[in-house]
């Protein structure tokens, strides 16, 4: 979305620095999201992408040993800031893993969790609507209708994926991440979640961590390119893919290593 | 080289197979002694199930119960029945000297007494005339005729005279001598006498002692794991306290039975022989149990779920309360399952708590002293008489009932509840 011909910036975070315990995993991030765009990023193992991708939500938090150092400002808000609450930020900042992981509970309790926690919903029609809604939004809508309430668990793996996106729009967040959502899936099914993706960054602001060069290239605007710790090269993804600055992204692009 | 080759081949599939005897024979070893044990127990212990009654005909006699005529219900129950049964006895051998008197007395047990009370006060109208009643044989008898007592022994060396044999073969003769199913085992408590004795004293003891662990034990040791698991940060004095629940779980029983009589009874003075303090005292020795299960169980709650959960913007305890603790219910449930049962089988600490005293009323609470089915099977292998042999056998297969009963409980809550996760 543009706004008098500039891209809004959702995200801006500077000179995020991560430790794990005595170790460093991310060295100096300055990176800008871009709202209503999807953001790939870019890498081999290890080099830190999802790490950089779990500091925009806190998720860090949860790992003792992990200290994150530098500003991530979201809406003109710096949310390593002390003042900041993690509940509010995550109602904010949806994720979806790598692993489909949907609670062992029905598909229906699946999608409602967050929006009952939250307190979005005043009655069961407006809870059934917010599940209804989530559920075409993710595309899963005529495949379970008939099956609300039965396992979530029960479900195939691509159908649990979109479950769990189902999930996390079901709160309405502002940004959504997304860390190797189509590792664990067969072909038809990361072609369906990435439809998917291209319909949901209308209303949201998708950041998408990938091992898959070709998923780049297909769904995102902009790419991020790791290695080992370091932000190499950021900018859109057609320069990126097609004229690379930098001679390492250059490399791993064109597959000489990762 | 190829020959090297196979040679160690065949050198590893033999290796394999006689691993495999190795593990068979320990299994067999172990189904052995588990046949033999059960085998002893139950071949002891069935004839415990049969009691033997003298079917005897009873005269009620107005006169010998120095009752006036149309007596009211209060007459009834103040009546003086000694003299009557006493009577009915000696009636079996009217030609009877004192001593065979004696004898014949002894053949029944000390509830003869009560017995024909019990028949007449439910009805009244059989004053006057004459019924056959059914008398709890005394228990040398009910041994002879079950046959677990020698009768070729010498005289002077049995408890039973050769009169009352005589009596007993002609009363057999008659059909006037019965073995019915024992109802009295479960509803009588321990009795000096063997005949009488029951477990209903011990069984409720059990029960009460059993619930009173599960009240204090289950909701600390979840809190205190939750919080362990889920909410303490992890440093030097959590290890600390980690390795100290361990240590607790291998505390020998008998310290917690110190520690019960040292405190609950010394300090708090709380009732002693009461199946409270002996609640009190086995919760102690659940608690670290429980505490593992329920940690052992929460930390198999796959970390996905969690993550899941807090990027919805759930807080920790939401997370918490919500997903995790629910998943790790059904081992929590039977880990607890399975500390009661091991508080269940326990008896040092009962006995230092005073549990082991002589108790022949059935308690009604937790504050009214009772025995408990190890301990009830402890005092029982002590007593010397045939017929507490038997009892300690049905004794235990009553517990081992018990436990199993429980251990198949934990097994359903494990399959039924047991959530299945991507």
């Amino acid at each position: 979305m543009k706004k008098n011909g500039v891209k809004m910036i959702k995200i801006n975070s500077k000179n995020v620095d991560v430790f794990y315990g005595k170790k460093q995993a991310l060295f100096n991030i300055n990176l800008d999201i871009e709202e209503n765009q999807v953001t790939a990023l870019i890498g081999p193992s290890g080099c830190g992408k999802s790490t950089f991708l779990r500091c925009l939500n806190r998720m860090n938090d949860v790992i003792d040993i992990c200290r994150v150092k530098g500003q991530i400002i979201i809406n003109d808000f710096d949310i390593n800031d002390k003042s900041c609450d993690v509940v509010r930020l995550r109602e904010k900042i949806g994720m979806v893993f790598q692993k489909p992981n949907p609670f062992p509970k029905t598909i229906y309790e699946n999608i409602s969790y967050g929006p009952t926690i939250h307190g979005m919903a005043q009655s069961k029609n407006e809870m059934d609507e917010i599940v209804e809604n989530s559920l075409k939004k993710a595309a899963l809508w005529e495949e379970v209708k008939d099956r609300l309430h039965e396992p979530g668990t029960g479900l195939s793996g691509g159908q649990q994926q979109r479950l769990c996106i189902a999930r996390a729009i079901s709160v309405k967040p502002e940004v959504i991440l997304m860390d190797e959502p189509c590792s664990a899936l067969d072909p038809i099914a990361t072609a369906q979640i990435e439809e998917l993706i291209d319909e949901l960054k209308k209303d949201h602001t998708i950041i998408i961590v990938t091992h898959s060069m070709a998923q780049a290239a297909r769904v995102s605007q902009n790419t991020g390119f790791f290695h080992l710790g370091e932000l190499i090269e950021h900018g859109s993804t057609d320069k990126i893919f097609k004229n690379p600055e930098n001679k390492r992204t250059q490399d791993y692009i064109t597959g000489r290593f990762g | 080289m190829n020959k090297n080759k196979e040679k160690l081949l065949n050198s590893r599939y033999r290796a394999e197979k006689r691993f495999q005897f190795y593990g068979k024979s320990a299994i067999f070893l172990a189904l052995l002694f588990l046949t033999i044990f059960i085998f002893k127990i139950f071949s002891t212990g069935y004839t415990a199930f049969q009691k033997t009654w003298l079917i005897v005909p009873v005269t009620f006699d107005a006169e010998t119960m120095y009752l006036d005529e149309n007596p009211s219900k209060e007459d009834l129950e103040d009546a003086d029945y000694f003299d009557l049964a006493l009577q009915t006895m000696f009636n079996l051998d009217k030609s009877a000297s004192e001593k065979q008197q004696n004898d014949l007395k002894r053949m029944v047990s000390y509830f003869f007494e009560r017995e024909i009370k019990r028949e007449l006060l439910n009805d009244p109208s059989l004053i006057g005339k004459t019924k056959d009643v059914y008398l709890t044989a005394s228990d040398d008898l009910d041994q002879v005729f079950k046959g677990n007592y020698p009768r070729d022994l010498p005289e002077d060396q049995r408890r039973v005279t050769d009169y009352q044999l005589k009596i007993f073969d002609q009363l057999v003769e008659q059909g006037r001598i019965e073995s019915k199913f024992n109802l009295s085992f479960f509803t009588y408590p321990d009795s000096r006498e063997a005949e009488l004795a029951g477990i209903a004293s011990s069984f409720m003891g059990s029960i009460f002692s059993i619930l009173v662990c599960l009240v204090i034990a289950f909701p600390v040791a979840v809190l205190a794991a939750i919080y362990l698991e889920e909410f303490a940060p992890k440093n030097r004095f959590t290890d600390f306290i980690e390795v100290n629940i361990n240590n607790l779980a291998a505390v020998p029983s008998i310290v917690f039975g110190l520690l019960g009589l040292g405190i609950l009874l010394a300090v708090f003075q709380l009732p002693r022989s009461t199946p409270l303090v002996g609640g009190i005292t086995l919760s102690l020795m659940t608690l670290p149990t429980i505490i593992i299960a329920c940690r052992a169980s929460l930390k198999a709650v796959p970390p996905s779920i969690r993550e899941a959960a807090l990027a919805m913007g759930a807080s920790k305890m939401q997370t918490t309360m919500h997903h995790t603790v629910p998943l790790s219910m059904p081992g929590t449930l039977s880990g607890t399952i399975i500390g009661l049962a091991q508080a269940l089988g326990e008896t040092a600490p009962l006995i230092l708590i005073g549990m082991v005293a002589f108790v022949n009323t059935i308690p009604g609470s937790p504050l009214d002293p009772a025995a408990s089915l190890p301990v009830q099977i402890y005092i029982w292998a002590e007593s010397a008489e045939r017929g507490f042999v038997e009892k300690v056998s049905a004794c235990i297969m009553v517990l081992l009932g018990f436990l199993i009963i429980m251990n198949l409980f934990a097994q359903i809550i494990r399959h039924k509840f047991e959530k299945k996760w991507s």
